[in-house]
């Protein structure tokens, strides 16, 4: 049962993480004036990041979808989306109206229009998926069952004795 | 014990070369079609052509930065404010280029242009809005204001994408029949750019050229149309007839 909310935990985060990148990547001009609507960064990073951060999500969502590495998957995008939501902390504080940019759009908005307490609930929404994987990285269907030997997912683990010597 | 270790070593093999494959390709893929659809315009020259005719008798004159453009004695006046990378102005551009001609050459209208630098951050590499502004007043001096002004919203780039270079603005004057050398060095020194930027700052601050962005923001944006001493809502068709009218 614990497995199966793992699991759809980690479906869904894979989903939230393959969408937003492909949707930034498959318009790198408004990400980019997404990325530089937050004011936050020297204007020499504005494009490498506006370049790198749909990839990583991309990646980020490949692994999750396979289920590679899940807990250390799960704390990357963990600490990602603390970075994006201390972003639209920061452009709410200083007062600028933007939208975040998260599954497309992004940039200057009309000041009515900013949306800044719903983003940061639904980012930490997710934050809360990546945190359950991160303590209980253990799911269905996944490449990490694949390399415990196939066994399943059972509940108890496993007794390794590999470290015992032959004969005895 | 020892065949199921093996085994287990090997998915892992397999598990980290088929990860590092994916991401690498992703990576690598990624970035070259990031960046190819950002430098979009890299290398293109801009098209000459588009579509601009003016009566031989319609005069276009730089004053500072503003270049009016109509025939003497036109009786009606309008302010247009707007930056060559801002896809609205190119919207306003396109719906209004050919009625706005017809009235300058009917003598019916003079139009004043205010090309302002609003999103000159907005290009990767910053600096377009500014460059074009530029470009446009050099090409004022040499005549060829209105060509050079519909040629680059024709050919309109990409905000959040690269521009034109000052290399691809030269050759568009080149390519519209600009001889004078004066016209390549204004380009390439930014001659103009200090005037642009001062009158920019003052626009933006003019309480009489502010619009309403909606729910309760206002504020200077592009375009920005004026007739009259009022802004004028140009999405409203009609605008251009109430201009005319007495």
């Amino acid at each position: 049962m614990l497995d199966t909310i793992g699991t759809l935990a980690r479906l869904g985060l894979a989903a939230v993480w393959l969408v937003s990148g492909a949707v930034k990547l498959a318009d790198p001009g408004q990400t980019y004036i997404a990325v530089q609507a937050y004011d936050v960064l020297p204007h020499g990073l504005v494009g490498v990041v506006a370049t790198a951060l749909p990839l990583v999500e991309i990646v980020l969502g490949l692994a999750l979808l396979a289920g590679v590495a899940t807990r250390y998957v799960a704390g990357a995008a963990l600490v990602l989306l603390l970075v994006l939501i201390a972003g639209i902390a920061q452009s709410w504080a200083r007062g600028l109206s933007i939208d975040c940019g998260c599954f497309g759009g992004g940039g200057q908005v009309a000041q009515g229009q900013t949306e800044y307490p719903q983003e940061i609930l639904r980012d930490s929404g997710f934050a809360l998926l990546a945190v359950w994987l991160l303590m209980r990285p253990r799911t269905w269907l996944s490449v990490d069952g694949w390399l415990k030997g196939g066994r399943g997912n059972s509940a108890e683990p496993e007794h390794d004795y590999s470290g015992v010597a032959e004969g005895n | 014990m020892q065949a199921r270790n093996a085994a287990s070593d090997r998915r892992k093999i397999i598990v980290g070369i088929v990860a590092v494959v994916v991401v690498a390709a992703a990576v690598i893929g990624g970035v070259l079609w990031t960046i190819s659809s950002r430098n979009k315009t890299e290398g293109q020259a801009i098209n000459p052509d588009a579509g601009t005719s003016l009566a031989a008798d319609v005069v276009q004159k730089r004053d500072g930065v503003v270049v009016t453009v109509g025939k003497p004695g036109a009786k009606a006046t309008v302010d247009v404010y707007a930056d060559f990378l801002c896809p609205i102005c190119g919207t306003f551009e396109k719906s209004n280029r050919q009625q706005i001609e017809q009235a300058i050459n009917n003598g019916q209208l003079q139009v004043k242009y205010h090309m302002v630098p609003l999103l000159n951050q907005r290009s990767s590499p910053p600096g377009y809005s500014l460059d074009s502004a530029n470009a446009a007043l050099a090409a004022a001096d040499a005549g060829k204001f209105v060509q050079f002004h519909d040629a680059l919203f024709k050919s309109q780039p990409e905000e959040g994408g690269r521009g034109y270079d000052k290399a691809q603005l030269t050759q568009l004057g080149k390519d519209l029949g600009i001889t004078d050398p004066k016209f390549a060095a204004d380009v390439n020194a930014g001659t103009y750019n200090e005037q642009i930027n001062a009158a920019f700052t003052q626009v933006s601050n003019d309480p009489a050229l502010e619009i309403d962005f909606g729910d309760g923001q206002k504020g200077f944006g592009t375009p920005t149309v004026v007739s009259k001493g009022q802004v004028v809502k140009w999405q409203n068709g009609g605008w251009l007839e109430q201009a005319i009218a007495g």
